[in-house]
């Protein structure tokens, strides 16, 4: 599907890639990303496991469109351990801007992230979007109305109504402007207990931990990088091992794997 | 363009000040860190100064204010609105916000100027950059004709005045100020991000600050005059027939269940609908605390909590003034910093009304207020 909403140019940061390609020039290097073989790039995997009995997920409130929703058994998503451990929903991403990107994953990159309304919840909990290359898809799938609202930092808040389908203001685009250093918390001034995360990032080093708690990051450019690692509960997850919930990686040509990365549940209990 | 006053000028009224008792020249005064939300002690004492430091390099202080490389700000303007109150000898006026809005905004822009605590609606804070009066699309910042409305008419039913008095060449100048309070916040709700929440190693990178904490904050101001939303002409309501039907249409457009304008203004837009617990964005964080915290409230907020009542249109004072085209942009737009969302269209939002519906909504509640009757 097209996007209705046009690329702007924007002036400055036209500035500033062209300066950073002017300067390689000048040093006699060729720019970024174009003449890069495959041996520059390397994947990171791990697997986030909760070192503890999985936590129960109280039921939440429904006290809104009742005779809808109250069909559905709706449980607190903040914290989704699976039965072996396996720890869903954590973010891990590249903190460094202005990477080399690997133009394979510009050209296989969906255009969209979609963010679903659906049995009185939204789908995904957690998403992210690349979102100099990808637009926010946001879809009503109920019979009833459903409102959206995000404000990221120093970007444009977003207050959304979507009345329920066949009506074509069923669904919406959104574009984000810049990226952010957190996930922004999604939610609906209709149904409080409706809530999401989204990071928007202008690159694609970034994942979520998948219902097994592994996460995987292809193609990033090889050498040493950092990533933060950021969940819902806590924010920034802070443990022993990462004081300040970010860890540096040499990153080499092939997989980079973690292994298993235990998270105690006392990580969890900062407010 | 208004001149700077002389090093002659400044010392006299530094002298003035000392002389009537006031802060002498040694302490002039300085912008306070924004920690709202957060308890203040912790934030540690360098990460307190790398802040403090970043925003004085790039936008100076309150008597000498500074615009950051390649931001389009009118220095000359910010400094006949900025700095103490004065005349000089050919009857021009300094000082313009301190003598006109700080005693309600804070001389920082913070909204928690000595008179504020008593206001309801609070003066607005401007430091998160955020503004309710505007005709731009949703989320996007104001133009300066929207502030220029504010300013010109006031905001009728809260303790905002109308400084319409004030020279049209002053108005710029403080608009100009309330633009540069506002970038000036921004860019310090990203530094407490990256000093404090992410505890960024030490000394921050003065091109970072710029590229991220800066430059994408100004663009959006730029970028606003292209998201302005035209109104569709209204339809014909010159005969009291038009008018009646179309205030009809309005009311069934209004009860229309997808735009959920009953479930907060009321099935009679009474201000009485079933959603309760409305707070705009400056109040939500407080709200989440409880009557248990009430001391840590008083630690992390400037203000108690204040909860927004959805309009009663029917008492005849909107916000908005009686300008029909303020409704329909409201209308269309949705309020910005509160949960009063988009009717209409916008790119990429079909949203649940048409603009002809919105002119008819805009209609019903102008016949709720008693306004623009033919
Ligand atoms: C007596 C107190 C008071 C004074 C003096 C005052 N204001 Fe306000 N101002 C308010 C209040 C209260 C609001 C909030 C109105 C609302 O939320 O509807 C406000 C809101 C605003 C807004 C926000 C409008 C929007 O779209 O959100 C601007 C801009 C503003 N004032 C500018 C100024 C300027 C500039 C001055 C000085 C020339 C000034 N004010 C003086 C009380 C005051
Ligand atoms: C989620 C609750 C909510 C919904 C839904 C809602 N409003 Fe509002 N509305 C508010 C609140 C709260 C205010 C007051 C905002 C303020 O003062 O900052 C308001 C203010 C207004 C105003 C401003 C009037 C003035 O004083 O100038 C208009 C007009 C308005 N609403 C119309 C509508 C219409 C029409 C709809 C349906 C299409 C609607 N609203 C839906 C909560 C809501």
């Amino acid at each position: 599907m097209r996007s209705p909403l046009p690329r702007r140019f924007s002036r400055r940061r036209f500035l500033a890639h062209g300066a950073a390609g002017a300067g390689a020039f000048a040093t006699g290097f060729a720019a970024p990303a174009i003449l890069r073989a495959a041996d520059t790039w390397g994947d990171l995997v791990g697997r986030f496991v909760y070192d503890g009995p999985p936590p129960e997920r109280p039921r939440l409130t429904v006290d809104k469109d009742v005779v809808h929703c109250g069909q559905y058994d709706i449980r607190d998503e903040s914290l989704m351990v699976a039965d072996d451990g396996g720890l869903s929903n954590v973010y891990v991403y590249c903190r460094e801007r202005r990477l080399d990107l690997c133009p394979e994953l510009e050209q296989s990159a969906d255009e969209q992230a979609l963010l679903d309304n659906r049995n009185c919840i939204l789908v995904p909990h957690c998403l992210k979007i690349w979102h100099t290359e990808q637009d926010l898809f946001i879809r009503n799938s109920e019979p009833v109305a459903e409102n959206v609202a995000f404000s990221p930092l120093g970007d444009r808040p977003a207050n959304i109504v979507l009345p329920p389908p066949p009506a074509e203001g069923a669904t919406a685009t959104w574009r984000f402007g810049r990226p952010q250093r957190v996930p922004v918390p999604i939610v609906c001034n209709y149904h409080p207990w409706e809530i999401a995360y989204i990071l928007p990032l202008d690159h694609p080093y970034v994942d979520i931990s998948a219902a097994d708690g592994t996460f995987r990051i292809e193609k990033l450019p090889v050498g040493r990088r950092e990533f933060q690692v950021w969940q819902e509960r806590p924010g920034y997850l802070i443990t022993e091992r990462w004081p300040r919930a970010r860890f540096r990686v040499d990153v080499k040509p092939g997989v980079n794997n973690l292994g298993t990365i235990r998270i105690e549940p006392a990580a969890f209990e900062k407010g | 363009m208004a001149r700077r006053p002389t090093t002659i000028e400044t010392l006299a009224i530094a002298a003035l000040a000392l002389w009537l008792g006031g802060c002498g020249p040694a302490d002039p005064p300085q912008f306070q860190l924004n920690t709202e939300g957060r308890e203040p002690d912790s934030i540690g004492r360098s990460q307190r100064e790398a802040i403090l430091g970043a925003l004085d390099r790039l936008y100076g202080t309150p008597d000498e204010p500074g615009v950051p490389r390649d931001v389009w700000l009118d220095l000359d303007r910010l400094r006949v609105a900025a700095g103490p109150t004065f005349g000089d000898e050919q009857g021009r006026r300094f000082g313009l916000y301190r003598g006109h809005c700080a005693r309600c905004h804070g001389i920082g822009g913070d909204g928690a100027g000595p008179a504020a605590r008593l206001l309801n609606p609070y003066p607005r804070d401007f430091r998160q950059g955020i503004f309710k009066y505007t005709r731009t699309a949703s989320g996007a910042k104001p133009v300066r004709e929207d502030l220029e409305q504010t300013l010109q008419f006031g905001v009728p039913g809260t303790a905002m005045p109308s400084f319409a008095r004030l020279a049209d060449d002053d108005r710029a100048n403080l608009i100009e100020y309330v633009k540069y309070l506002s970038l000036r916040g921004e860019t310090e709700l990203f530094l407490l991000q990256v000093v404090v929440d992410e505890d960024e190693y030490l000394p921050l990178s003065r091109s970072m600050v710029l590229e991220d904490g800066v430059l994408p904050l100004a663009e959006l101001w730029e970028g606003a005059a292209d998201l302005v939303v035209t109104p569709p002409p209204p339809p014909p309501v010159a005969t009291r027939e038009q008018w009646l039907a179309s205030v009809e249409r309005g009311r069934a457009a209004y009860r229309n269940e997808a735009a959920r304008c009953v479930d907060c203004h009321g099935p009679e837009g009474q201000g009485d609908g079933e959603e309760e617990e409305i707070h705009d964005d400056w109040n939500k964080p407080k709200a989440g605390m409880t009557a248990s915290h009430t001391r840590e409230l008083a630690r992390r907020f400037t203000l108690p909590v204040q909860e927004l009542r959805p309009r009663d249109f029917t008492t005849g004072i909107l916000r908005s003034g009686d300008r029909a085209d303020s409704l329909y942009w409201l209308t269309h737009i949705g309020i910005k910093g509160t949960p009063m969302p988009a009717a209409g269209p916008q790119p990429g939002v079909p949203g649940p009304l048409t603009p002809e519906e919105i002119w008819h909504v805009v209609h019903y509640i102008r016949h709720l207020a008693g306004q623009g009757k033919p």
